[in-house]
């Protein structure tokens, strides 16, 4: 039975600041305070081109590529996702008042364990990019659970412990049901799903459902500082995620080729052109690097995910330019919305 | 002494409200035991076991909230809700309830970043000072032993009164940084200062946050739009500013007024965040900035696309200076009872010099020149006393100096092709509102006065100064703070002028010691013109007379005759040996001359450890307080959402706890003030002129004594604060324009509305400084491009720039944001020039030069360009395996920032004083062998 109703967001990438305040928004209300969630990140930005978070999750497959659940490799915590790193802030800072016996003094502030070697972390490679200077390119790219309309996760689990809400479309696990057997993580492509080692059970972002239902947004939405979402139910054809989505067409899914039809778009991003002289209009993100991530469906060529991208940055800029010379436009109206009931309507 | 329940760790405290929780969410998975594996028909959709959902519910529960805000020096001043749970402080979000401005404007909601969303770290973490410390073991060395407030707050009283006593009231010195982000808890440390005859340092110069440039050209600390005001300009140069990182509540004004049509162009050395949502990036050797800018006053000046009316009005570019001695021909040299601070134009219509209105000696304050037809150039004769006189305008004397910065020498300097520069000036005259965005990347450099200048020349010269969406608007640090009427009346009861303020550069360079390194430099240098060759005469020589000329104090007083250093430093809410320019010679020289540091903050931080004295202040959701910044134009309390933990207590109570343990000694001298004023000084009376007779004992009622005398906050009262943030209502003289209903504010609207002269000796913006060192001894009379200085042994310059993780030292060892970067300090560096050093990307490195080294670990990135190196600033001493961030810097200071006497080049503290640069810094790196 299909859900009544489905719960969109819309992340606007010309206006994400890399600031992690949606993670941070995410991370203390719902994973700070039980054991065997440090390193989860409902919510995570990653500097693209990158590997992301987890390393490398675009190629470790989901249900939608194989037929071989057991072929799915599951990221290791530390290497994978990162250490949660604990610091020895007694040793150091002895706030306790410290003992002029000891002997001993630790004088340097240490993650434990040490990120050495393959060292990796959530966010180990913020800004660092490609290209070559001047020429540089990177962007933000924030994620949660996509909630998917097809999501693998819920196939994959054999206890059956993970579902959709029928009145929101949230996707969730079922934390006493689960026993943590992670064929929803190998499930998801996007490996939006994390183990609790302590636990022993999955868990994952809920789309603060305590809060939609009482109709206020999720918090990585409402906290967001830079306040490029959207969100929306589906249906709800006034909302700015609906418009951005159906209208206007500006938004699109990420790996749409996963074939899970994700609930969350994303607007592509502009970037400065390629440094000379004339400064063309040649953005420096390569726009085939935009089309390896970002598509309307999962039957789109690659050519056509390019010809999508140019459309979007055309009818971006014409807008922008409509609105310089004194015109209104709707699709700017949106993209600048003056308060958070503008973009955030649950 | 009662332990138990209030010296118990916090830490464990807060892992016991956790289990509480947590327990609470398993008890909800129990009992809602069923068979779990019936089988699910329809998991999409029709679920229906969904019980159990409860448990995110009950997490989300709380049984209160409450308002308060940060006291860090970033800027944000965002209203934060605190939720709160058995008393535990366990979520914070971002109000998000700041009035309207009006409805075409984006809102201010929602304001906070990630840093604020997790403050309570700190509340509850191991990092909180629990107690007062009394250090047992060497400075530094991490011995201590708890101590009582009495026994704490006596062996400080004993120390200060002997200080006063043997060597005088100004061997204690008082540090806090920035009154705007706390303005009690500043005002307590200031106002027992103030009492006891202290000496407070200044830090908006020693941070080198000041823009010098402001004050010489406009007599103005500095004064900039709030954020909104971004979102009305159709043109904006985001030059070597780094908003998306260092103002992260307000970026969202830039990408939005990008989609509303307006052009982004980010100008910096490296691709760094803001550049990412720029139309055109621009990048720029770095501290060539100077340069750039007076190319594209090339272009503007010789294309004629200047505001013509607009520079004969409101600057100094009409005025008529002498050619034979490159002064400004003043009515003193012409008419025998004339006035020295009287200036002429060139009338075209009369055909002779006529005097203008508004300059510093001149009755009639008006910039109205009514008929008069100033002569923008020419040369003519003048008949004065002593004879003819050949003068000049200004503008005449610029487009001559401008000469040197064709677009063809120009990108030979910057190496920004030189299209480019044409197209950009071009596209900035022509587009108006147009403004310049400036930020810690070009303020940052020892000649930070000649870019700041050149660059407010091009918004002086397109008429976008004054205008709403168009200026030079800087942002670097916390600049000015709004009640400023209440606050100083607060923290300095007997009045400024009876109060030692300290220029904080001059003091430390002075007392850490650095001239003789610098000297010694300086004389090798010689020759060099990169290196050190910087100045006609010794440094020493600058100094001596700016302090004998009474242009700039140096406490305490009989420093450079016989030798006398300060005694006690007093810090607060501060992390000053952290953040400190030259650290490692601060930390060798400075620090061995005093008796007694205490540092009173809610955390351990670098200053602390290296103190003999802590004293647990309370933490930011545990007090009264008012937090104010210019990127906004309300006022946010900060409320006691939860008592103060443990043992600590409010900046406020402290010092009037450290007041009350003064008074016990009865100690009373007699104070000869700097102005030769006498004061008698009688300690046994402190507590009741601490607390004005008892009124002033609460922190609630302090802030709303700098409420009830302050014009910005009239009728307002902290508990309507509380209830929502208000918008403030007026604007006293420090600032440059009115408050007006429904506008952004902007800079410079009683200037270009009002038509009211501005504190420069002209009354205009001024770019020609006649002052005899700028005209005879360093040729900056008019804005010229002088480049970084710091000799080529060094081959990488090493930035230190504001990042997005930490404010300052704040949140640099706090673990959930640590978690989100790479763990510890890292350095990046350009691919190309990390395989020259045969480096990889994390592995440890060594950073170092004459004055220092640290070790950190590299990020290699391409953002970086080659002969560039950038380490994120603020990371905590005991962060690095050697050194500090600031290990590489010293203090240099440019002796042009320690004139005075010359109108607008008036000591007055975070106005004007030398800056503590640090951008002009070279290091190497290699890589760095672990010896486990």
């Amino acid at each position: 039975m299909p859900v009544q109703k489905q719960v969109r967001m819309v992340a606007d990438l010309n206006k994400c600041l890399g600031c992690h305040t949606c993670t941070m928004a995410c991370k203390t209300m719902w994973t700070d305070r039980n054991k065997g969630q440090m390193h989860m990140y409902w919510n995570n930005v990653e500097t693209r081109p990158g590997k992301g978070y987890p390393k490398d999750w675009e190629t470790q497959g989901g249900w939608f590529n194989t037929k071989d659940k057991n072929s799915i490799l599951l990221a290791s915590i530390n290497e994978g996702y990162g250490t949660p790193w604990e610091y020895n802030y007694d040793q150091v800072l002895k706030t306790n008042g410290g003992d002029a016996s000891e002997s001993v003094s630790e004088s340097v502030l240490t993650p434990s364990p040490r990120p050495s070697g393959n060292a990796y972390a959530s966010n180990w490679d913020e800004d660092v990019g490609e290209g070559t200077f001047p020429n540089s390119y990177y962007f933000y790219l924030p994620r949660i659970c996509n909630h998917c309309s097809d999501p693998p996760c819920v196939d994959a689990c054999p206890r059956q412990a993970v579902y959709k809400r029928k009145e929101d479309g949230i996707v969730l696990v079922d934390q006493k049901r689960c026993r943590g057997y992670r064929y929803c993580i190998k499930g998801c492509p996007y490996k939006k799903i994390y183990y609790n080692p302590e636990e022993k059970i999955s868990q994952k972002c809920i789309f603060c459902y305590p809060r939609i239902e009482q109709h206020k947004g999720n918090l990585c939405a409402t906290q967001c500082v830079g306040r490029i979402h959207h969100v929306g139910f589906a249906d709800d054809t006034a909302s700015g995620a609906y418009k951005l989505v159906n209208i206007w067409k500006v938004a699109l899914r990420l790996h749409p080729e996963f074939k899970t039809e994700p609930n969350v778009f994303y607007i592509p991003p502009l970037s400065p052109p390629v440094y000379s002289p004339q400064l063309t209009e040649d953005q420096r993100i390569p726009v085939e690097v935009l089309a390896n991530l970002f598509g309307d469906t999962s039957d789109q060529t690659h050519d056509q995910r390019v010809e999508r991208i140019k459309e979007i940055f055309r009818i971006i800029r014409t807008e922008r330019e409509k609105v310089a010379k004194g015109e209104r436009s709707e699709l700017i109206d949106i993209l600048i919305p003056h308060s958070e009931a503008d973009r955030i309507k649950v | 002494m009662a332990v138990g329940a209030s010296t118990e760790n916090l830490a464990a405290r807060h892992e016991r409200a956790r289990a509480l929780l947590e327990r609470g969410a398993q008890a909800a998975k129990h009992t809602l035991a069923l068979d779990l594996l019936e089988r699910v028909h329809e998991p999409i959709g029709e679920y229906p076991y969904r019980g159990w959902e409860t448990l995110y519910r009950e997490q989300w529960k709380y049984d209160s909230f409450g308002r308060t805000t940060h006291s860090i020096n970033c800027t944000g001043s965002c209203a934060w809700k605190v939720y709160v749970r058995n008393n535990i402080a366990f979520k914070e979000e971002q109000y998000a309830d700041y009035p309207d401005i009006n409805p075409t404007l984006p809102t201010y909601n929602p304001r906070g970043c990630q840093k604020g969303a997790n403050y309570k770290e700190y509340v509850y973490g191991p990092q909180r000072v629990k107690y007062p410390l009394i250090r047992t073991g060497e400075r530094g060395e991490g011995k201590w032993r708890k101590a009582s407030w009495g026994e704490a707050l006596s062996y400080i009283a004993d120390k200060i009164v002997s200080a006063i006593s043997n060597y005088g009231p100004d061997t204690v010195t008082f540090y806090s940084a920035n009154p705007a982000k706390f303005l009690v808890s500043y005002a307590a440390g200031a106002r027992l200062a103030n009492l006891i005859g202290g000496v407070v340092c200044s830090f908006y110069d020693w941070v080198s946050d000041l823009p010098p440039g402001e004050p010489m050209t406009w007599g103005v600390q500095t004064d900039s739009c709030e954020a909104a005001d971004w979102f009305n300009s159709k043109y904006i140069i985001i030059w070597g500013s780094n908003v998306l990182e260092t103002r992260i509540p307000d970026a969202h004004f830039v990408t939005e007024a990008r989609m509303h049509g307006t052009k982004i162009i980010a100008i910096s050395p490296e691709y760094n965040p803001v550049a990412i949502h720029a139309d055109i990036f621009i990048p720029v050797k770095p501290g060539t900035d100077g340069a750039l800018a007076l190319g594209m006053a090339y272009i503007i000046v010789n294309e004629k696309l200047y505001d013509e009316n607009y520079l004969k009005s409101f600057t100094d570019m009409p005025m008529l200076v002498r050619t034979d001695n490159g002064k400004f021909l003043r009515e003193s040299e012409v008419v025998s009872d004339g006035k020295a601070g009287n200036f002429y134009f060139w009338d075209k219509s009369s055909g002779k010099a006529v005097l203008a209105p508004g300059t510093i000696d001149c009755p009639d304050k008006t910039l109205d020149t009514g008929a008069i037809d100033q002569a923008l150039f020419g040369t003519f004769i003048i008949d004065t006393l002593s004879g003819k006189v050949e003068v000049t305008t200004v503008f005449s004397l610029l487009k001559k100096k401008l000469k040197d910065y064709d677009p063809a020498s120009v990108s030979d300097i910057t190496g920004v092709d030189a299209a480019l520069i044409t197209r950009i000036a071009g596209e900035f005259a022509n587009t108006k509102p147009a403004r310049i965005i400036a930020g810690a990347g070009v303020n940052h450099y020892y000649h930070n006065d000649l870019i700041n200048r050149s660059m407010i020349l091009l918004a002086a010269l397109t008429g976008n100064v004054g205008i709403p969406g168009g200026g030079f608007d800087h942002y670097v640090g916390q600049e000015k703070y709004w009640c400023e009427e209440g606050f100083l009346k607060l923290a300095y009861p007997l009045g400024n002028i009876k109060q030692r303020f300290q220029p904080t550069t001059l003091w430390a360079y002075v007392h850490s010691e650095i001239e003789k390194i610098e000297g010694k430099k300086e004389r090798e240098g010689k020759g060099d013109p990169e290196n050190h060759d910087l100045w006609p005469r010794p440094i020493s020589e600058y100094i001596r007379e700016s302090v004998d000329r009474g242009w700039m104090p140096l406490y305490p007083e009989g420093t450079l005759d016989s030798g006398k250093t300060p005694r006690i430093l007093l810090v607060w809410g501060a992390n000053f040996l952290n953040q400190a320019k030259g650290a490692e010679y601060i930390l060798a020289n400075l620090w061995s001359k005093l008796d007694l540091i205490v540092d009173t903050d809610f955390r351990m931080n670098t200053t602390g450890l290296y103190a003999d004295v802590i004293l647990p202040s309370s933490s930011m959701f545990e007090k009264w307080d008012l937090s104010t910044t210019d990127l906004h134009s309300y006022i946010s309390p900060f409320t006691p959402i939860i008592s103060p933990q443990l043992e600590s207590k409010t900046d406020w109570q402290i010092f009037l706890e450290l007041a009350r343990a003064l008074a016990g000694t009865k100690f009373s001298f007699t104070d000869t003030l700097p102005d030769g004023s006498t004061i008698n000084r009688d300690f046994s009376t402190l507590v009741n002129d601490f607390t004005e007779q008892g009124t002033l004992s609460e922190d609630k009622s302090a802030g709303q004594f700098i409420l009830d005398n302050s014009m910005e906050t009239k009728g307002m009262t902290m508990d309507m604060l509380n209830e929502q943030p208000r918008r403030i209502v007026a604007t006293d003289k420090e600032w440059t324009s009115d408050m007006k209903d429904k506008e952004a504010y902007y800079a410079f609207q009683r200037m270009y509305e009002l038509k009211q002269p501005l504190n420069t000796l002209t009354g205009r913006q001024q770019f020609y400084i006649d002052h005899d060192w700028f005209l005879e001894e360093f040729h900056e009379e008019l804005p010229v491009y002088k480049p970084p200085v710091d000799g080529t042994k060094y081959r990488l310059r090493f930035l230190t720039p504001h990042g997005r993780w930490s404010i300052h030292s704040l949140w640099r060892d706090a673990k959930y944001q640590l978690r989100l970067q790479r763990g510890y300090p890292i350095v990046y560096l350009n691919p190309d020039d990390a395989a020259a050093r045969e480096l990889s990307d994390n592995d440890p490195v060594e950073i170092f030069n004459d004055n220092g080294a640290i070790i950190a670990n590299l990020c290699i990135s391409t953002r970086m360009p080659e002969g560039l190196t950038l380490m994120y600033q603020g990371w905590e001493r005991y962060t690095f395996k050697k050194g500090g961030f600031q290990s590489p810097t010293t203090i240099r200071i440019k002796p042009t920032q320690l004139a005075g006497g010359y109108g607008q080049l008036k000591f007055k503290v975070n106005y004007w004083g030398p800056t503590g640069n640090q951008k002009d810094t070279r290091v190497e790196i290699r890589k760095y062998m672990e010896v486990e």
